[in-house]
């Protein structure tokens, strides 16, 4: 209980739920990759944008609820197939440059929130020791 | 997150099966005769690709469906002394496009080195998230 409301707080939560949406959408945009060359392969994608409006929504929520109240184990990014690039003749909307682009920008995205996270851990860790390590 | 890795495999696989077809249409490009010693030439050869892996095609990735026979008419050469040749001197050869087979040759390395990239980005981001625990 103690445990579970010391990593609830702060913006632990928000990381956490970043860091299962960059895995996913990584997840997505490796399928859109392996499926370039796939007739009539729809690309799939989840938006960052809504994601983090969502994410934006709940700490306002947040603010006002009363303490361990609010969670954000629901909020997920929600699948798309977002109408970009021109559609070739096999029926494939690929883009070879938007899908290497996304995917920089998200691995790095997940790597800033890795290392958030492990700043917060140790932090917590320092706390509970009671000495600087 | 490791089946991306599975996934990423399953689109290399995909694109070498589709380079060693590309290789087979380019070495048989002048093949008149087929493996019985007929004068039937070389038919040029595809992959379709479908979404889904080999072997379970729920999970997410890529998959060779099918390797076609190109049903497109043969190439005749006149070649009035070729042992192939027909009564008016012509002989069929495969219905294959050199620089077609390249482009596609190229196109299918392209796939596969974006593949390897994305797996490599994926073994990172799992090691980052792996370094978490440890």
């Amino acid at each position: 209980m103690f445990i579970e409301r010391l990593l609830n707080q702060g913006n632990a939560p928000l990381l956490e739920r970043t860091l299962e949406f960059t895995a996913a959408r990584h997840k997505l945009i490796a399928e859109n990759v392996v499926n370039v060359d796939t007739p009539g392969y729809q690309q799939k994608d989840m938006s960052l944008e809504k994601f983090q409006a969502m994410l934006r929504n709940r700490v306002e929520a947040r603010r006002n609820a009363a303490p361990g109240a609010a969670s954000f184990a629901d909020i997920d990014g929600e699948l798309e197939n977002p109408e970009r690039g021109i559609l070739f003749h096999d029926g494939n909307n690929r883009s070879m440059e938007q899908l290497m682009s996304d995917q920089a920008k998200n691995a790095l995205l997940h790597n800033m929130v890795v290392e958030l996270l492990k700043k917060q851990y140790s932090a917590m860790e320092n706390a509970l020791r009671e000495r600087v390590t | 997150m490791f089946d991306v890795l599975d996934m990423g495999a399953s689109g290399l696989q995909a694109q070498r099966t589709r380079m060693d077809t590309i290789a087979g249409n380019i070495v048989n490009a002048n093949t008149t005769r087929n493996a019985q010693g007929q004068p039937i030439p070389y038919r040029r050869r595809f992959v379709l690709f479908a979404p889904g892996q080999a072997g379970s095609p729920d999970k997410p990735g890529v998959r060779v469906q099918e390797i076609k026979l190109d049903q497109s008419p043969f190439q005749k050469r006149h070649e009035p002394g070729h042992p192939d040749a027909d009564a008016d001197g012509y002989v069929k050869y495969p219905n294959i496009d050199l620089a077609m087979e390249y482009v596609n040759a190229l196109e299918a390395s392209r796939a596969y080195e974006a593949n390897v990239t994305m797996m490599e980005v994926s073994k990172q981001m799992l090691s980052a998230s792996l370094r978490l625990i440890a």
